[in-house]
């Protein structure tokens, strides 16, 4: 990535990370701010050993645990289906799609605890998907392996002891982006309904412009050269050109009209910050429904990487009870 | 954050952990954190619950291992790692773990009240041990002074207590003061409390221990020193006792009883209130000042010698106390 003059809006210095995030970071000196496509491999061999293993996921009995690999386009799919023991009628669900800037991650990955836990609080079922990772496996693959693990969970409902009616699609980062763009392919091929969405710091716009992005440069976590190695991954030579598909990079989309009720948060000092704040103000101009957080002095995942800190604790204070007014229960 | 207690502990606790806690505390203070972030560094920082607690500013937060905020169950068992905002003070941040401290926890606890005493003045207002230090500085300025004394509760005039370790202390003009070795000094307006101080010092160089060695009163007022106050510039630190004084320690090592003998004679209307305050027979007194006047060389019941004795006690207490 170059910053190149066409960035000619003038954007301030970066507003300040909460203190207590600040100091978090400070010991995370391992942790770089900008990945570069060299970076990839070494990232990914930092995260061997770090998923959650089969007994944690069945937090002390609270989760039934089991895995299956699904039909899709591109070859099966990997499903982790884990459903709240000892229950006998359908229960509502998460379809869960994992972060790692396209890049890298696991459907058992540490970024997906908070799901699991918000799962744990509703009494929920989740279905993880294992999709493709780019650069090896680029557009469309990602998605098309997301609804395609989708659109198998909701034929397979009952089996796996789900409403249908109550599905609900979320993901963080990478996922969070890829859970947008499903729920617009799911809108548009007359796909699965869905109850819901939460999209949680989402990775929305290839275009990579943003004034948040530009005051973030170098700092943080996930900035805009990792931003770039992330969708240049995804979409090569296409990235922030004329012709991304909006299931690529939602922000593309110019319809946002008819979609589920959306949870959106993110970051003040990250990234991510506008093209989320700019999502849910499309989606409420197309006269939808979002409910929108924007945490001062976050970074990128504060929540993952300081989950004692307060502003974490706040940050997931609020899921819980909109995702029981969105479902009713 | 859990994960950077694994990471902390993996690494050279001798190095690496003490830089990490270092900058973290750092940035905590950069970032003007609060209370709460402060303590709850400390807590997962070592992986163990952290309680700062405060009586005089009415602060009691405690923190478990994984950040939440707990309130306490119980008071902090003695025997908890803890260390006090204070020189001197009482201990105001525990660890909820056994000592000794590991070389971690030794700086959690250094870092961590050091943001903790910037956190709590920012947020509660300057501790009354600042205060009182405050009004005793002639370099703070007199209005800051003035809002000093009105925290602390003082009327328009007090006097300026020392205490033993260097420590402060203010009365209002009706308090009294309860330890058992001050120097007190005078009554003034609250703007001359920094001369009062300089006064309350020098009366503490006066004050006798109460024990064996430097027997006599704990309690001495700078007011009533009258002329001696002059000597007490006059014996620095490094000065020469003069004879006397050397003659008093030769006396009170050869009898154990020979200073507490002199310093009642010295202190008391007569021999036989002397006696009474010693708890000897009147006669044991005279066999008594028979001898140790021997040892002397001088007589201490002539005016002349028992001015001379006054003297030489007061001196001596000048030399062991600086």
């Amino acid at each position: 990535m170059t910053t190149t003059g066409s960035d000619s809006t003038r954007v301030g210095p970066p507003p300040p990370f909460d203190p207590e995030l600040a100091a978090a970071l400070e010991t995370m000196t391992e942790l770089p701010s900008s990945i570069t496509a060299d970076l990839i491999p070494v990232m990914r061999a930092g995260m061997i050993g770090r998923d959650a293993t089969t007994e944690e996921l069945r937090r002390g009995g609270a989760f039934e645990v089991s895995e299956r690999p699904v039909p899709g386009p591109h070859g099966d799919i990997p499903l982790l289906v884990l459903r709240p023991a000892g229950t006998t009628g359908l229960v509502g669900a998460v379809y869960w799609i994992h972060g790692g800037g396209m890049v890298m991650g696991s459907n058992r990955g540490a970024d997906s605890t908070k799901a699991f836990d918000l799962a744990h609080e509703l009494g929920l079922a989740v279905v993880s998907v294992d999709y493709r990772l780019a650069p090896e496996h680029p557009h469309p693959v990602p998605v098309e392996e997301c609804y395609a693990g989708l659109v198998w969970t909701v034929e397979h409902a009952e089996e796996l002891g789900v409403d249908p009616e109550r599905i609900v699609i979320g993901g963080a980062s990478a996922g969070g982006g890829l859970a947008a763009a499903t729920t617009l392919m799911a809108r548009d091929l007359g796909g699965p309904a869905l109850a819901a969405q939460l999209l949680f710091c989402p990775m929305l716009d290839d275009r990579n412009e943003s004034a948040s992005g530009r005051q973030m440069v170098g700092l943080g976590i996930w900035d805009r050269t990792s931003n770039d190695t992330g969708w240049t991954a995804l979409l090569g030579d296409e990235r922030g050109g004329p012709d991304v598909s909006p299931y690529a990079a939602p922000a593309r989309a110019t319809d946002l009209s008819g979609l589920p009720p959306t949870y959106l948060d993110v970051g003040s000092a990250e990234t991510f910050r506008d093209e989320v704040v700019a999502y849910a103000s499309a989606i409420w101009a197309a006269g939808g429904d979002a409910e929108l957080h924007v945490w001062p002095g976050g970074f990128h995942g504060f929540e993952l990487l300081a989950p004692e800190s307060q502003l974490s604790r706040a940050a997931g204070g609020p899921r819980g009870p909109w995702l029981r007014r969105v479902l009713g229960l | 954050m859990e994960d950077l207690v694994g990471r902390l502990s993996a690494l050279d606790p001798d190095a690496g952990a003490a830089v990490k806690v270092i900058a973290y505390f750092d940035r905590l203070v950069e970032g003007r954190a609060g209370l709460e972030p402060v303590v709850r560094g400390a807590a997962v920082l070592t992986g163990c619950a952290a309680r700062l607690v405060d009586s005089d500013r009415g602060v009691d937060l405690r923190v478990d291992g994984t950040g939440a905020v707990r309130p306490s169950d119980g008071p902090p068992d003695p025997s908890w790692l803890n260390a006090p905002l204070h020189p001197g003070g009482p201990p105001a941040l525990w660890l909820e773990r056994a000592g000794p401290a590991g070389p971690v926890e030794a700086m959690v606890l250094e870092r961590a009240l050091s943001a903790a005493r910037g956190a709590l003045s920012r947020t509660r207002g300057p501790a009354p041990a600042d205060d009182v230090a405050a009004v005793l500085d002639a370099a703070v300025a007199e209005p800051a002074r003035r809002r000093a004394a009105r925290r602390l509760g003082l009327g328009p005039a007090a006097r300026a207590v020392a205490l033993d370790g260097g420590r402060a202390g203010v009365l209002a003009a009706d308090q009294t003061v309860a330890a058992t070795r001050a120097g007190v000094g005078p009554l003034v307006p609250v703007e001359d409390l920094p001369s009062s101080w300089a006064a309350a010092r020098t009366a503490l160089r006066f004050a006798a221990a109460g024990t064996e060695q430097d027997p006599g009163p704990g309690v001495v007022h700078a007011d009533q020193l009258g002329g001696l106050a002059v000597l007490a510039a006059a014996v620095g630190p490094g000065a020469e006792p003069v004879p006397d004084v050397r003659d008093l320690e030769r006396a009170r090592s050869t009898a154990p009883w020979a200073l507490a003998t002199l310093v009642a004679v010295a202190t008391s209307s007569s021999l036989r209130t002397a006696a009474a305050t010693l708890v000897v027979h009147h006669s044991t007194l005279q066999d008594r000042l028979t001898h140790v006047e021997e040892l002397l060389g001088w007589s201490v019941r002539d005016p002349a010698g028992r001015l001379r004795l006054q003297l030489a006690i007061a001196l001596r207490r000048l030399h062991n106390h600086h």
